[in-house]
């Protein structure tokens, strides 16, 4: 998968144009430390059916990747929102397991145009 | 980013609990020269805006332990918290959400991702508002009464007379001279503030506002700023209030064998112009006019016919067949060309109301 398709490069251009290399470099840091908690959290909150948790942490992952453009991660992120809105943590299980296989896409696509700088 | 695009810079609390979402808006802000602080969640944002002073807030919905409709709820009921603006940041399909938040008391919002320019124009015009509220609340401190505040107010700060149907009244005590040369300064002021205090109580009570302290007199308005309903009534029942008090303060002088003091009050209604004056620094509600001046005769004639008490012919017609009144007759007031007919109000009667 080549890394337009998973992060939309005009959006992640006018991120570097408006913060610079060193603070993009800061701010991919603090989403790859930050995001596997955040997660973890979803997956407990999906075992444990506890909708409200499970609806916030995907609202977290949904705005945060939205910064770096990442639209297919950020609209899938926001799919597993509305499921947790509804209640409806049943349907979950497939979209959370490809999440978690999207991210570590995501995090190599954003290292690959970090450092194509 | 140029600087000088950013006119006002403020102090911002960016309330958010996605550490990326947090981060990226801080350096935004900071940008536009601005002194950011974060808060992670709601609990955090209310401490750290009960700890110090904010300019604004920006805040995310949807966070842990205290969301961002529990601390706009929180804000509005706090009066030191309650005029700082706050700035939704919310997701596109958040809107239901933030016509809330907005009923409730938020001033604006930002969907996330967060535009950098729209950033900027909301944060300015919502700092120049608060700039702006600011400004006229600093206005309003400099203003003596509870009710030309709320004039003020309600008026927009529109500066300038008008003429206004009024009930005015002098009243100062008499022989003061003697009594501050009896006793010792310290003794002169303590008296000077009882007073005070006992005929703000009478005059406030009867919805009056005392506009003008000089010495040991005391110039109050009944009707205006604000329109009264029975003025003339009200101010003479704040009149026998007011010697009522003197005679119960007297007492107590008595009891501590300080002097007695004894006041004379004029009242007089109709037409005074009205309006705020004095420098922008320091300024003043203000009545003056004809009505004003017979007020003042009044109450220095009361000397001469040594009763308490004195109003005007339009006073009296104002009042309601419970109060007893005397004529003293026509009387030539010092500076008036034309005789006015004089009314005392006899003191330690029982209203009929």
């Amino acid at each position: 998968m080549s890394t337009e398709s998973i992060i939309n490069p005009v959006t992640f251009g006018e991120l570097r144009a408006m913060t610079g290399d060193e603070f993009l470099g800061e701010l991919i840091d603090t989403f790859c430390t930050e995001t596997p908690s955040i997660i973890s959290d979803l997956q407990r909150a999906l075992a444990e059916g506890d909708a409200d948790t499970f609806r916030r942490a995907a609202h977290s992952i949904k705005s945060s990747s939205a910064n770096f453009g990442a639209v297919p991660f950020s609209a899938l992120a926001r799919e597993l929102e509305m499921l947790g809105r509804e209640h409806n943590l049943a349907q979950a299980g497939d979209k959370v397991a490809r999440l978690v296989a999207d991210y570590d896409q995501l995090v190599r696509a954003l290292r690959e145009l970090q450092h194509a700088s | 980013m140029p600087r000088e695009t950013a006119p006002i810079s403020g102090h911002l609390l960016v309330v958010d609990d996605n550490k990326v979402n947090r981060l990226l808006l801080g350096r935004s802000l900071e940008q536009q020269g601005h002194r950011v602080d974060f808060a992670e969640n709601g609990r955090q944002a209310l401490e750290a805006l009960r700890a110090q002073p904010f300019d604004l807030v920006l805040l995310d919905i949807q966070m842990p332990e205290l969301d961002g409709f529990q601390v706009l709820e929180q804000l509005c009921h706090d009066l030191h918290l309650r005029d700082i603006p706050v700035i939704m940041t919310s997701a596109l399909e958040e809107l239901d959400s933030v016509a809330k938040c907005i009923e409730m008391g938020a001033e604006d919002y930002l969907t996330k991702p967060v535009n950098a320019i729209l950033l900027r124009a909301r944060i300015n015009a919502s700092l120049e508002k608060k700039r702006l509220r600011d400004q006229q609340r600093e206005l309003v401190r400099k203003f003596a009464t509870a009710e030309v505040a709320e004039d003020l107010q309600a008026s927009g700060f529109a500066l300038g007379g008008k003429f206004v149907e009024a009930t005015a009244m002098f009243s100062d005590i008499r022989s003061f001279t003697t009594i501050a040369e009896s006793q010792s300064p310290a003794d002169t002021i303590e008296l000077l503030n009882d007073y005070y205090t006992l005929m703000f109580e009478a005059i406030t009570g009867q919805g009056g506002v005392v506009n003008q302290m000089v010495g040991d007199g005391l110039m109050a308005i009944f009707g205006a700023p604000l329109p009264l309903e029975n003025r003339c009534e009200r101010s003479v029942l704040a009149a026998l209030e007011m010697i009522e008090m003197i005679e119960l303060f007297n007492c107590e002088q008595e009891a501590q064998s300080k002097p007695r003091i004894r006041i004379g009050i004029g009242i007089a209604s109709g037409e005074v112009i009205a309006g705020y004056t004095g420098t922008l620094r320091r300024a003043t509600y203000t009545c003056v006019g004809d009505t004003v001046n017979r007020a003042a005769r009044l109450e220095a004639h009361t000397k001469v016919v040594g009763e308490p008490i004195l109003i005007d012919e339009t006073t009296r017609q104002g009042l309601s067949s419970g109060i007893e009144t005397v004529p003293q007759g026509p009387v030539q007031l010092k500076g008036k060309t034309d005789e006015v007919q004089v009314f005392s109000v006899p003191v330690g009667q029982k209203v009929r109301r």
